[in-house]
């Protein structure tokens, strides 16, 4: 049997982002230090690409934006408490909540979601491992929310109204929507991340599911492409929004070994357009 | 036992994880190709779906690198960590991931055919521990939880699965009895004569 693996496109995403962080975190601290000491205040185009993947900030067109709205109300409490906040403002749609842990216990949020702490958590320096934030969707005529816990667990907790927008995707010259995945499905051409962090741009959704194995449908193609799939990569092209311009290249695979090499996936035979034809398993 | 796994460069995993905390971004990457299947694999035993399991991975490797002064390495290896990382990330989703989740949405996933993701699930299917032993661990506390996945599912010996966690061994070896036991209230006898089996193995 094949040994279960990662959606290889989550993967290769995953794997640029991470070199992302890794590239950034030194040269970001080292140049703050450097600028503050000098008394400028001055962010490069490194640090702000840098600081907007790490802490994700980058937000292409379909991404879900949260406006505040109104005041935000902080309570810290002991115990279960229904925390009333007043009514929502007009254009509110949902609740945005973070609770900060003040000791040992578990902390219900009001979409039956939770979070625990314990002495290791409270050990180490606020706020990493004391706080969740959470953003819960308004039920009309409910103006209050409830913190359910023990009666002896101290929590506080920031409540603010927000205005939760889906952007919308773009639209090239073409026709072509871009932008992230979300609960509409999926844009023409897919935002990923390349280069060190350094380039953002899009890859055609059709190009990245064939070449991630999208097409495959019978047990017996996913076992001849998983055998295809060990020493070879695929390299898809990265677009501008226009679909058209190259910015670069966005690799598929996991190979690794003294055999792996990548491929162009326009020197790969696969025919992802018709359905019912699953993908060529061998490449050159 | 598990033994530490060579990575593709010479110097093994032990001095890839070194050359990562000097911001070596091969060394880094090295290590996620290396655990990142395993990871994934473990989230898939305690999360509801894939979806979930990749996002859980992803938070870990995130957090290996964020928290990567403080990791601690066993036997060479920083997998006990990231696996111990992963174990608490499922049990608490929402704290775990709350400073990662805009960073993950932006991350493209592939959509695949209706069959394809039948064969996906027939294949998790085959990976994954029951339901009923995923709701067992839900209800041990999070270290212990980390114990019994690193002793029953990674093969560990309770000495490197203390080690993981920062505990003494003495300790993990009481914690592990304990949940042992819980884990035989909840399922029967069947599961915990394979722990025994499992942990018998383990150095002296």
């Amino acid at each position: 049997m094949t040994m279960l693996e990662m959606d290889p496109v989550f993967t290769a995403a995953l794997r640029e982002v991470l070199v992302a962080t890794v590239d950034d975190t030194p040269r970001v601290r080292r140049r703050w230090r450097w600028r503050l000491g000098a008394g400028m205040f001055v962010g490069s185009t490194l640090i702000a690409g840098g600081a907007a993947l790490a802490t994700g900030l980058f937000s292409p067109p379909g991404a879900p934006i949260d406006t505040p709205i109104g005041n935000v109300v902080t309570v810290t409490h002991t115990g279960p408490a229904t925390i009333d906040l007043g009514p929502p403002p007009a254009r509110a749609t949902d609740l945005s909540l973070t609770l900060t842990c003040l000791t040992v216990g578990t902390f219900d949020f009001p979409n039956g979601s939770s979070m625990s702490c314990d002495a290791a958590d409270l050990s180490h320096p606020p706020p990493d491992d004391q706080e969740a934030s959470e953003v819960v969707q308004l039920t009309p005529g409910k103006d209050s929310v409830t913190i359910d816990t023990s009666a002896n667990a101290s929590w506080t907790l920031q409540a603010m109204y927000v205005n939760q927008v889906t952007t919308p995707w773009g639209t090239n010259a073409r026709g072509q929507t871009y932008g992230v995945q979300n609960q509409k499905g999926t844009p023409d051409l897919i935002a990923v991340v390349v280069d060190q962090g350094k380039t953002q741009g899009y890859v055609k959704a059709a190009e990245l599911n064939c070449a991630a194995g999208g097409n495959v449908e019978t047990p017996a193609q996913a076992l001849a492409w998983d055998k295809a799939s060990e020493n070879r990569n695929i390299s898809i092209p990265v677009y501008e929004s226009d679909g058209t311009t190259v910015i670069g290249t966005f690799i598929i695979g996991h190979a690794t070994g003294p055999n792996a090499r990548t491929v162009p996936f326009s020197s790969l035979s696969l025919d992802c357009s018709a359905t019912g034809n699953g993908p060529a398993v061998n490449g050159p | 036992m598990r033994t530490v796994q060579g990575v593709r460069s010479s110097r093994g995993e032990s001095g890839t994880w070194d050359a990562s905390l000097t911001g070596d971004v091969d060394a880094f990457v090295d290590i996620f190709d290396l655990h990142h299947n395993r990871v994934y694999r473990h989230a898939l035993r305690l999360t509801a779906n894939v979806h979930d399991a990749e996002d859980v991975t992803a938070a870990a490797f995130l957090e290996l690198w964020r928290r990567r002064r403080s990791v601690r390495v066993v036997d060479g290896s920083v997998l006990p960590w990231l696996i111990v990382t992963a174990t608490n990330l499922s049990r608490n989703l929402v704290r775990g991931l709350h400073r990662y989740r805009a960073l993950i949405a932006t991350l493209p996933r592939a959509e695949v055919a209706d069959s394809a993701a039948d064969i996906a699930v027939e294949r998790i299917e085959e990976e994954r521990i029951g339901e009923e032993v995923r709701q067992a661990l839900g209800a041990l506390s999070s270290a212990d939880a980390a114990l019994l996945a690193l002793t029953m599912f990674e093969h560990y010996s309770p000495a490197q699965a203390a080690a993981a966690l920062g505990i003494s061994d003495g300790a993990a070896r009481t914690r592990l009895h304990r949940a042992r036991s819980r884990m035989a209230t909840a399922l029967g006898r069947s599961l915990v004569g394979d722990c025994e089996t499992t942990t018998k193995e383990e150095p002296r």
